[in-house]
């Protein structure tokens, strides 16, 4: 103990240089922590969180109880976490290996850029851009087709819409990845291939895929520690919230942000967060330790 | 060492003699993907130079009936928010990210000292926030009834400000890409610590810190959540809060349609239309595309570190 203590003070400047995100860490991520307690209190604005009454269990048989809008909104978070991360996936690694297949490199590149920058549009404004595309009166797709389809009020159309302008907005960006793993594939391989008389597509399946698999499966993986996570923006901004459309797009944390605006329901919606927090520990730890046994090197802790 | 794909000429033997017929297909397909992104984005600049009629008679469209410069003048003439706006938005995003840059930084130097003991600690801790976090609410109520920073701009700076990914990224580039024997050297040429990091270790983060930053800064750019949260003075309004803020007053329109005509007059020229609304949109994400190009073979190498370490 003592060797530890002289340790860290003869490294007090790297005690120092730590010491900025160690506190900004602390007050922007460990104290809200504490706050989920609020789970467990019948929260009073004016009482603030700890002098707020315990109320045990009571939010979570609320939960329960009135269990339309906690079932919707879950089922709604993992369909669409599903969904994304299969179809994106997917398409993540057929993009790559098309990319990667076309012999005309400076026009991949340039082909590249251009897929890469929705990604870097917020939400906010995207919404706008769907406006345009779907609008009743105004949009593209109603003049083209000549359709009167109102695109904002028909909620059954929506996981349609949030799947394209996810894909839209991501699988340009998550393709990078894989292809620089494609990059990384020795040609010689390929050369061993094609002497041998394999075809194009022969060497995709036994050359390509084979050694994507490895990245696939960390991708996969640590993306279940996100199972309750959404992206916030596609299903508030690009939505327009419109409460219509809830029972096919809203998920926990767009129904939680909406609480926070309403100022209501409070002890239900910490109740929802707290098993969101939770739920999202478990997947994660259950992640990382399926990393740890198919590839060590990957795992983050 | 063996030969890698991804350098021209390395490829060009076995593969020149391959453009065949596939390519052209594979090249259609791909240039179909292209403009699926790429095509949102060019309506954008369209919708922004249309005129406001043509949009009410026939809808958006790529080919416009009349253009004009009405949406853009009168983005220019509402100018005193947007230039506010803007100024806060660049504000938080430089400020955000160097304070950003240079506290990561530090932080994935020390627990990547072998020598220094706490850094196992710190380590957990930093990885911790990962794994578990208290989500909005709690944040919500933390930050506004127990720091009083409602309406502040540091719930702008402070949210997006240190990730654990990312000083991941920079700790593993450290570890990696920079020699400790550098460090070592200039101890025992007699550089305290700080003067080792700031004069040895830092220029050579340059690549990491310029992918990391780049991810931050459009973060920053990006984040319309925390200011819809927090912020309620317009004088502190970034920009992708006017965008909220925008669609919230065409919808209040749109709902209200018996708003008495004086009302809308209060409104005066803030009555959002659609080639304004998409004008503003374009001087809301222009910069970025500007920015973009350049530094996208330093993301696409941070990208790599961090998601796949060391």
């Amino acid at each position: 103990m003592k060797s530890f203590l002289e340790n860290t003070w003869k490294h007090r400047a790297h005690v120092i240089m730590a010491l900025p995100v160690f506190l900004i860490l602390f007050f922007i991520m460990y104290v809200p922590m504490a706050g989920l307690v609020m789970a467990f209190k019948n929260y009073d604005f004016s009482k603030g969180i700890w002098a707020s009454p315990w109320c045990g269990l009571d939010n979570f048989k609320f939960l329960l109880a009135s269990k339309s809008t906690f079932i919707s909104i879950t089922k709604n978070t993992l369909m669409y976490y599903f969904i994304f991360t299969i179809l994106g996936t997917f398409l993540n690694v057929v993009l790559a290996i098309a990319i990667d297949q076309f012999v005309f490199k400076k026009m991949a590149k340039v082909m590249q850029t251009l897929m890469i920058i929705p990604v870097f549009i917020s939400y906010a404004a995207v919404q706008f851009i769907v406006y345009a595309f779907i609008s009743t009166d105004t949009g593209i797709l109603n003049h083209t087709f000549g359709m009167t389809t109102r695109f904002y009020s028909t909620a059954s159309l929506w996981p349609l819409i949030l799947t394209i302008v996810k894909i839209w907005n991501s699988v340009g960006y998550g393709s990078v990845l894989y292809m620089s793993v494609l990059a990384g594939i020795d040609t010689e391989l390929y050369e061993a291939a094609q002497i041998d008389g394999a075809n194009k597509w022969k060497q995709i399946w036994h050359i390509t895929l084979p050694s994507l698999i490895p990245m696939i499966t960390v991708m996969l993986l640590l993306s279940v520690g996100g199972i309750m996570r959404s992206d916030t923006g596609l299903f508030y901004q690009v939505t327009r919230n419109s409460g219509v459309l809830y029972s096919t797009t809203q998920v926990i944390d767009s129904y939680v942000l909406n609480a926070i605006f309403k100022n209501s329901n409070f002890g239900f919606t910490a109740a929802t967060s707290f098993f969101q927090s939770v739920v999202g520990l478990l997947m994660m730890l259950f992640a990382n330790g399926m990393v740890r046994k198919i590839a060590p090197e990957n795992a983050l802790f | 060492m063996s030969k890698r794909k991804g350098n021209a000429a390395d490829l060009a033997p076995s593969k020149k003699e391959k453009k065949g017929l596939g390519q052209y297909i594979l090249g259609f397909f791909l240039l179909l993907y292209t403009l699926f992104c790429a095509l949102p984005v060019v309506l954008v600049f369209i919708a922004a130079f249309t005129d406001e009629k043509a949009i009410n008679q026939n809808g958006f469209s790529f080919f416009p009936e009349k253009w004009s410069l009405a949406g853009i003048n009168s983005v220019l003439r509402y100018g005193s928010q947007l230039m506010t706006s803007y100024g806060i938005t660049i504000f938080v995003t430089v400020f955000g990210t160097f304070l950003g840059l240079l506290v990561m930084s530090m932080f994935a130097y020390s627990i990547s000292r072998k020598e220094f003991r706490l850094a196992k600690f710190l380590s957990v801790y930093l990885l911790i926030p990962m794994l578990f976090n208290g989500g909005q609410l709690s944040g919500y109520v933390v930050f506004t009834s127990y720091y009083h920073l409602k309406d502040s701009l540091w719930l702008l700076i402070l949210p997006l400000c240190v990730s654990t990914m990312n000083v991941i990224i920079l700790r593993t580039y450290i570890a990696n890409s920079i020699p400790n024997e550098l460090m070592e050297a200039a101890k025992i040429d007699g550089a305290g610590e700080y003067r080792t990091f700031f004069q040895i270790t830092l220029p050579l983060l340059k690549p990491s810190l310029a992918a990391v930053g780049f991810m931050m800064a459009t973060a920053y750019w990006n984040d319309w959540q925390n200011a819809l949260l927090y912020i309620t003075t317009d004088s502190k309004k970034p920009l992708q809060l006017l965008l909220v803020n925008i669609q919230k007053s065409i919808e209040f329109l749109l709902n209200n349609s018996n708003v008495p005509a004086s009302a809308r007059a209060a409104m005066g020229g803030n009555i959002p239309q659609y080639s304004s609304t998409m004008a503003t949109v374009l001087v809301v994400i222009g910069p970025i595309m500007v920015v973009y190009p350049f530094f996208q073979k330093y993301f696409v190498k941070g990208l790599t570190v961090g998601s796949v370490k060391g």
